[in-house]
């Protein structure tokens, strides 16, 4: 199905029924949220998936042992009270003694040991193992409430990891008997979060009631119905309609048809998604290709009006042009950094410089936000740079990447939600990366260095380091930062934090 | 008789895994499952784990020679996305997409084939000006947007009808009028035509010199044979309905194969997808030799041949 075209042709067919009449709206009467998300939801187990719509289920069925304040992006206790390092290799965590599961057992060291050492066994096969196990030796059970860490590595993430990545089982969750069940929590979850999952019918409908014995401060709503509703221009007929009453990751085309109704309102927050070009520095694609030159890549950097596609095409909402390798929240993101303006004949002095007054031929291959690519596509070709543009599916992108055929793609990157720079930096300026197109060692040196500390003012200064030198040498175009809309009805206080994530649990009437 | 039928089933059979070993090499070259699996910020390390544990690492001629195999013994496999057998997913939708395209093909019948035989009947009138135009509009309105219309006028602004999901019959209506509308068009036309060639055939002449008139000279001498060509047309349009109900399932969010087979494909469920593209081509070159078979058994003339 052409979503894009559904998407328009629905949103200019719901916009012209605004002057038709009005419909009763569900409202918080039964104390019910009723949310809608395109994709499927699946698995219930956040220690085996990875997608968005996860993240903000686990929120709300979960518990980990910290927590991150969305207002200030600060770590705070969870499950654990505190914690202290005993050395440098040693963590010791103090719980709570008042967490109980859904199934109303009483949470204990026990249980988190036993998470923490089964992500790290290798025949969990976690999808958070590989985050895990780069610092975690093992987990040990001090007393009833106290666990101790071994790590393997120094890591700065340790805490955050905790805190956003490792949701927290019963001791045995995966194990009965000698028998090992990869997808025990995947239909028929025990968290210890707000919400306690009723009923969920996978790919159609998750359904959550408030969790009465949760430890931390209640959630004000008490029921939340989650509905898969693959396409837009439905979501917006249950949301006009009452069926609903929140969708995201609404195109803001959308959202400003729907605004106008009074029943229906539009926010805009901030995501921690950025775009960016990733430019082929090293020649891995191609040797002695024009993208090698500086100059090539600084005229590539004054090229695009990243303002206008701000303004214009991610809707201003939260969008704002970027300048560092990172999105401007994110902890060590320097801004301080040399900036390329928006100036095409600087571009184009550039390239006569570099030897190419008449510009050359590039294939910018791209898979996301076509308006974007075709923008920056015409941005480019203003300047002489005849661009091939290759709009393909992500796969075909990451399979040519690792092949080692890209000199120039539009990426982006959400970093899962975390506000540091280590979540974008490692997986693009690292020697094992395929994303890694600048062959600057020591930019790789400072992206790992700083992993490897736990001081915080260090780790500042390395990516201070690494980030300058990659806007110095121009090894990326960065372009935009997203905004995140939604779509709820107005008897809806739904908060907007600065990750971007939504937060569900947070919700509430008016 | 029974030698054509084997005949055709043979190359029934012969056509779906032709198509289904397309399907597989298309979808393993453009794409490389485990990424679409991993999801998009997926650490490689996971990405290369989930190769291994799906067998994605082995060649492709491997790979596809154990799902014929698979399903030669009854065995499916397992879903990637859905990590459910695949058999127990189709299972558990196949009723769901069927009831809908019954519904549709209902719809159609009852649209078409009295729009048909009024313009039939009406030849040259305004009553045939109506049902050609009604013919050309409903062939023109892509589904989706025939959809979402339906949804504002029913489910919006008059709400009669629910917006979206398959908990009752009432959910089934609007959709099911979307899939039939799409049909409409080449039933009524063939039914309109051939029950024109019909009437001004002999007999219709011989019945009316023995005096019958209106509705008895229609139902029991016209309609059978204008019905003909009628039958395996919508023999074959209900192969197209279960084929074909993707984008209806998925903008009324019916769970029905439909759907699955949508986010299958978005999911790059290899396995799945393979056994959806098996199972429509199935059922339409099924629904071709029934076609045949029904009109054998309506026409005596084509079971002597």
């Amino acid at each position: 199905m052409n979503n894009r075209l559904t998407r328009t042709l629905g949103s200019a067919v719901l916009a012209s029924g605004l002057a038709f009449g009005h419909t009763a709206f569900a409202g918080p009467q039964d104390d019910t949220l009723r949310a809608a998300m395109s994709g499927e939801i699946l698995n219930l187990d956040y220690l085996y998936t990875t997608r968005r719509e996860y993240i903000i289920l686990a929120q709300m069925t979960d518990a980990t042992l910290f927590t991150m304040n969305p207002a200030n992006q600060q770590i705070e206790p969870g499950v654990a009270s505190s914690y202290e390092f005993v050395n440098d290799m040693t963590i010791d965590v103090q719980l709570r003694d008042d967490v109980r599961f859904h199934d109303g057992s009483a949470l204990n060291a026990a249980d988190v040991a036993y998470t923490y050492n089964w992500i790290i066994d290798p025949g969990s096969e976690s999808h958070a193992q590989a985050l895990i196990s780069r610092w975690l030796d093992r987990a040990e059970v001090l007393d009833d409430h106290t666990v101790r860490f071994h790590l393997a590595a120094i890591n700065p993430l340790i805490i955050r990891d905790m805190a956003q990545r490792v949701m927290l089982r019963k001791d045995g969750a995966y194990h009965q008997g000698d028998q090992v069940d990869h997808d025990a929590m995947a239909l028929n979850l025990i968290g210890a979060g707000p919400y306690r999952v009723t009923r969920f019918n996978p790919g159609v409908e998750l359904v959550l009631e408030r969790f009465d014995d949760y430890f931390g401060d209640a959630p004000e709503i008490e029921n939340i119905v989650v509905r898969n509703i693959p396409d837009m221009g439905t979501q917006q007929a249950e949301l006009m309609s009452g069926g609903i009453n929140w969708m995201f990751n609404v195109p803001l085309d959308v959202a400003r048809s729907l605004d106008a109704r009074p029943e229906i309102d539009h926010l805009a927050g901030p995501d921690l998604r950025v775009s960016f070009i990733v430019l082929d520095a090293a020649g891995v694609a191609q040797p002695d290709g024009p993208l090698t030159d500086l100059r090539v890549r600084q005229a590539m950097n004054h090229a695009i009006n990243k303002p206008e596609i701000a303004e214009f095409l991610m809707g201003g909402g939260a969008s704002e042009p970027i300048y560092s390798a990172c999105h401007p929240v994110q902890f060590g993101c320097t801004q301080d950094v040399p900036r390329y303006e928006y100036d095409p004949d600087r571009a184009r002095a550039l390239l006569a410089e570099a030897g190419y007054p008449d510009g050359f031929s590039l294939d910018l291959w791209a898979y996301r936000e076509r308006p974007n690519a075709e923008a920056i596509m015409a941005d480019l070709e203003a300047v002489g740079i005849d661009i091939n543009l290759r709009y393909v599916q992500l796969e075909t992108l990451n399979q040519a990447r690792a092949s080692q055929d890209i000199a120039a793609y539009i990426g982006t990157w959400g970093s899962s939600g975390v506000a540091d720079t280590a979540l974008i930096a490692r997986v693009h300026f690292s020697d094992t990366s395929d994303r890694h197109l600048s062959g600057d060692d020591q930019v790789v040196e400072w992206v790992l260095a700083a992993e490897q500390t736990a001081d915080q003012d260090l780790r500042f200064g390395y990516y201070q380091q690494a980030i300058t030198r990659i806007a110095e040498q121009a090894y990326w175009v960065p372009l935009v930062s997203y905004s995140a809309d939604y779509l709820v009805t107005s008897d809806l206080e739904f908060p907007l934090d600065d990750d971007g994530v939504p937060r569900l649990q947070n919700a509430r009437w008016k | 008789m029974i030698n054509y039928i084997l005949q055709r089933v043979g190359l029934a059979i012969a056509v779906a895994f032709t198509v289904s070993l397309a399907a597989f090499l298309l979808l393993n070259i453009a794409t490389d499952p485990a990424y679409a699996i991993a999801g998009e910020e997926a650490d490689p390390e996971v990405i290369e784990q989930i190769r291994v544990r799906y067998g994605l690492d082995r060649p492709l001629w491997v790979r596809y020679l154990d799902w014929l195999t698979g399903v030669l013994r009854g065995d499916f496999g397992v879903s990637y996305y859905w990590n459910k057998p695949v058999a127990t997913l189709v299972g558990e939708r196949v009723g769901t997409t069927l009831t809908l395209a019954f519904s549709a093909l209902f719809v159609t019948i009852a649209i078409a084939i009295p729009l048909g035989a009024a313009a039939a009947l009406n030849r040259n009138t305004w009553i045939d000006s109506l049902a050609l135009w009604l013919a050309v509009s409903a062939q023109a309105v892509p589904n989706f947007w025939l959809g979402l219309i339906l949804i504002i006028l029913f489910a919006v602004m008059i709400p009669i009808f629910p917006v979206s999901g398959d908990h009752t019959w009432l959910h089934f209506v609007l959709p099911a009028f979307v899939l039939g509308a799409s049909s409409v068009p080449p039933v009524m036309r063939l039914m309109r035509t051939g029950l024109i060639e019909v009437m001004g055939s002999d007999y219709i002449r011989t019945a009316r010199a023995k005096g019958y008139r209106g509705p008895t000279l229609l139902l029991r001498h016209a309609l059978r044979n204008a019905l003909l060509p009628v039958v395996s047309v919508l023999a074959v349009q209900l192969g197209q309905k279960v084929g074909g109900s993707v984008i209806t399932e998925s903008i009324f969010a019916i769970n029905g194969l439909g759907r699955l087979a949508l986010q299958s494909i978005l999911g790059a469920d290899i396995p799945t997808v393979q056994i959806l593209i098996f199972l429509f081509a199935l059922v339409f070159v099924a629904m071709n030799l029934l076609a045949d078979i029904l009109n054998a058994a309506l026409d005596p003339r084509i079971r002597i041949r």
